[in-house]
């Protein structure tokens, strides 16, 4: 018995002091993602280009550890903890569960965190410290603007949100206060969980509303596909609100690139790592750009006609 | 003593499978008395030793102890009173804990169990005592975990457990049933010793006919929820094996079995 | 080296506080022989309560005592609605932690998060007067080890009293405690009510440890108590001298260890489920080839 123990014992050390031993002389980046999910690969891409955009090489000017914790928060913080005792120069969180996970443990040793994918870094407490980022704050009025121009005599918009993401709830409090300066009322239903999504998405079909607004919701995010059938076949539209929305078949949106707001976090983390600046004088960054993103096939089956000042500057968003 | 009086107990009562077991059953046990039950399966003498206990409800009549009905008293609460030993070895210890853990919580049976120390080590020479009178050896083993003994050991012990407060009564269900000729008579042998000696009053359900004519000072046979046959006193110590077994397979015949 | 050393230390960190968890599901399902899944909402509620003091300003050890006591709370209820309301012992347990999911949202708002300017259980008076020269990770250890250790003894002593005693009998066979003319229902209540108040406890400190509460953060905590107590009780079962608290106390280091070297080996997140159950059966594996060389022997 007591042999079998050790076996154990010995194999564990052996693994994690292989594990330990592979640490370099360049600065070695903690990428912690809290899931694989288009939206927040994208970040994670764009990331790594704004590094490169910013002179820094990977393999040569910096190394980099990822990993994701498959949306399972105490995986985020057992994440963050190997980054932390690993020393890595920088970590740069994907999505609020994961920042939340390496700013608790990067307290200590004060090392920088980067954040990206969160809407509301104030709710979040993740504005002050040695923690900067970007926020992907929704485009409320541009997409309010827009389902207008889409739809002029559409009345009420539903929204599905999860009652738990400070995200999602900042975002329909936002939705509340400027509905009314388009004519529109929100009609929003919070969830707890993902299986009750769908649920909710029948609840608002047969309350009549006029269309849908998406936010990023995790959960929601999650199971748009399934919304998106149900929304179909009553011919609702779904407004989405970053492009890759618009791909599964949201008829159109004003949202981020979120390819282009990593590359503005990678940015930030160029700063950092050249010593320009400490995470701590960067405050975090709100991303200022949005594009209009449709979907025509989309848009032609719920019988919407675009009109041209909308088509002009909008990008169509197709699975290539 | 003890008193069943006009019970009734239907099972499954309103259903299609209703089936009712006692109608209007009378029975009564003095103080003092050793009884003897015997009769076929589905004959009802465990369900009367449930009923006693509390374990089944019945539909109608009362259970009385002296002049006390006890149908509103929960089955935990009616064990104050009584100690009862079952067929099998498993039911009256538990297994995972030591002998001398299972003697201790015996012992506090009708006393809170509180924050003390469960295990008073000063005990232990008397639980040995007890123990010995049984002759298997367990005196050696309260360090044993019960489960690793044998179905006999555990059943000794069980009886000394049941046993070791004061008791009004001894339920005794078919508890020699699932051992060998051998341990079985050893274990009836103690039985009649530790009643005699603690002067206990008892009632045994036994499928050996022999043990319920040998043993005891009453003897009463069911059939269908009712008693068919009684003995007791000197009527019964006249009694022979081959007169109940005679009697017992004329009421089988006469149930077509 | 050091690297390395940080590494364990905040592993075996983590280990530690679930211990908490894990001593609270050895009760109810080793002892008790009760399949408790208010342990899902009880965790959460733990640090739920604990978020919702310390943003509101309250001595961070006062927390500990309120979780013990919340987490205590989910224990009889499920207890209750097992005995008192005849509901099977899972679906007793469901209800519970169903409810709690809401209940925790209605508590916390939603989640939390702490500022790193509020004082935990690691970083105020007693901690840092003691310990105020460490670093912040072996506090975090010293704490936690403390924390785990004293509600060891605690356990290991109680289960020395008669009530103690009678707890084990029940999950051992509870014929017999209703022999002793003693209600087993009140007896499991009672287990429920120590088990769930330690699983709070453990969910109170990891609040603390992650400055977070977040509500979906008790999910499959019953299954990782599980996971820890099997591990913990097959690998040390002819160790007779090894209690079972320490057992599944280094059942739940040893989860935490494997969870790490997964993710230091790189291996998708994806995969870590999938690696753990690999090790769950490996270990009931490991126990069952023991037992057959027990029997070869004797």
């Amino acid at each position: 018995m007591k042999k079998h123990i050790f076996t154990i014992l010995i194999l564990i050390i052996t693994l994690a002091v292989i594990a330990g031993c592979g640490s370099k002389q360049i600065p070695v980046i903690g990428i912690s993602q809290f899931g694989e999910h288009p939206s927040l690969d994208n970040c994670r891409e764009g990331f790594l280009q704004g590094l490169a955009e910013a002179g820094l090489k990977e393999d040569k000017d910096f190394s980099t550890d990822y990993q994701n914790a498959g949306f399972d928060p105490a995986i985020a913080s057992q994440i963050a903890q190997n980054f932390s005792s690993a020393n890595v120069t920088l970590m740069c969180a994907i999505a609020t569960p994961s920042a939340t996970a390496c700013f608790a443990a990067a307290e200590d040793k004060d090392i920088p965190v980067v954040f990206t994918a969160i809407t509301d870094p104030v709710r979040a407490k993740l504005d002050s410290g040695n923690i900067t980022g970007t926020s992907d704050k929704l485009a409320v009025d541009e997409q309010l603007e827009l389902i207008r121009k889409l739809q002029p005599d559409a009345k009420t918009i539903g929204i599905l949100y999860t009652t738990s993401e400070p995200n999602s709830v900042s975002a329909i409090e936002e939705y509340n206060e400027k509905a009314a300066n388009y004519g529109f009322t929100i009609e929003a239903i919070g969830v707890v969980q993902q299986s009750e999504v769908t649920l909710a998405v029948d609840t608002l079909i047969s309350k009549k509303v006029d269309c849908l607004s998406n936010l990023t919701d995790n959960n929601v995010v999650g199971v748009l596909a399934s919304v998106l059938e149900k929304t179909n076949e009553a011919k609702i539209p779904v407004y989405g609100s970053e492009v890759e929305q618009m791909k599964i078949g949201c008829v159109a949106g004003a949202g981020i690139d979120y390819i282009k707001l990593g590359k503005q976090t990678g940015a930030i983390a160029a700063k950092i790592l050249k010593g320009e600046a400490k995470a701590s004088e960067i405050p975090y960054e709100v991303i200022s750009e949005y594009s209009i993103y449709i979907n025509s096939a989309a848009l032609a089956k719920m019988g919407i006609s675009v009109p041209l000042e909308v088509s002009q500057k909008a990008i169509e968003a197709t699975n290539s | 003593m003890l008193e069943l009086k006009d019970v009734t107990k239907i099972y499954n009562p309103g259903s299609v499978t209703e089936m009712c077991l006692f109608e209007k059953f009378n029975l009564s046990i003095e103080k003092g008395e050793f009884l003897s039950i015997v009769g076929s399966n589905g004959s009802g003498k465990t369900s009367l030793l449930n009923i006693i206990c509390g374990s089944i409800p019945i539909e109608g009549g009362e259970v009385r102890i002296g002049k006390r009905s006890i149908d509103k008293m929960k089955e935990f609460k009616r064990y104050r009173k009584i100690g009862r030993v079952y067929q099998n070895p498993a039911m009256g210890t538990c297994p995972n804990l030591t002998l001398l853990e299972n003697m201790s919580l015996a012992e506090n049976k009708g006393r809170p169990f509180g924050l003390g120390r469960a295990i008073n080590k000063s005990r232990s020479n008397y639980y040995r005592e007890q123990l010995s009178v049984l002759g298997l050896g367990l005196e050696n083993k309260l360090y044993d975990k019960v489960g690793s003994l044998s179905g006999g050991q555990r059943q000794a012990a069980a009886l000394i457990m049941s046993t070791l407060t004061p008791i009004d009564f001894l339920i005794l269900d078919e508890h020699t049933a699932a051992l060998d000729p051998k341990t079985a008579e050893l274990i009836m042998q103690l039985t009649d010793e530790l009643i005699k000696a603690k002067k206990l009053t008892a009632m045994m359900v036994t499928h050996n006919l022999r043990y319920a004519v040998e043993y005891g000072n009453r003897i009463i046979m069911m059939d269908n929820g009712n008693i068919v046959f009684e003995k007791a006193g000197a009527e019964k110590e006249a009694l022979c094996v081959e007169d109940v077994l005679k009697i017992f397979t004329d009421i089988s015949i006469e149930c077509g079995n | 080296m050091g690297v390395f050393l940080d590494l364990v230390v905040s592993t075996v960190t983590q280990g530690l506080i679930y211990a908490l968890l894990s001593y609270g599901v050895f009760i109810t399902y080793k002892i008790l022989d009760f399949p408790d899944l208010t342990v899902d909402g009880s965790f959460p509620l733990g640090a739920a309560v604990t978020a919702v003091l310390l943003t509101k300003g309250f001595n961070p050890y006062l927390t500990l005592a309120v979780a013990l006591l919340v987490g205590a709370l989910t224990g009889l209820i499920t207890g209750l609605i097992h005995v008192k309301l005849g509901v099977r012992d899972l679906l007793a347990g469901i209800i519970t932690m169903t409810a709690l999911f809401s209940i925790n949202l209605q508590i916390a708002g939603s989640n939390l998060i702490i500022e790193r300017t509020v004082n935990t259980i690691f970083s105020a008076e007693p901690a840092m007067a003691l310990f105020g020269n460490l670093s912040l990770i072996y506090r975090k250890l010293i704490v936690s080890l403390f924390l785990t250790i004293l509600f060891k003894i605690i356990l290991d002593l109680y289960f020395k009293t008669k009530s103690g005693l009678l707890l084990r009998a029940v999950g051992d066979n509870n014929t017999l405690v209703t022999s002793l003319a003693k209600d087993k229902g009140k007896v499991k209540i009672i287990g429920l009510v120590i088990s769930n108040a330690l699983v709070a406890l453990s969910g109170c400190i990891v609040c603390h440890e992650q400055r977070a509460f977040s509500s979906t953060m008790g999910t499959g905590q019953v299954v990782f108590g599980l996971a820890t107590v099997i591990i913990g009780t097959t690998l040390f079962k002819k160790l007779n001298f090894v209690k079972g608290t320490t057992a599944v106390m280094i059942g739940s280091i040893l989860y935490k260890v494997s969870i790490q070297i997964a993710i230091s080996l790189g291996l998708p997140a994806n995969l870590l489920k999938f690696i753990t159950a690999a090790l769950f059966l490996a270990i009931l594996v490991l126990g069952k080839l023991q037992k057959g060389g027990v029997k070869k022997n004797a």
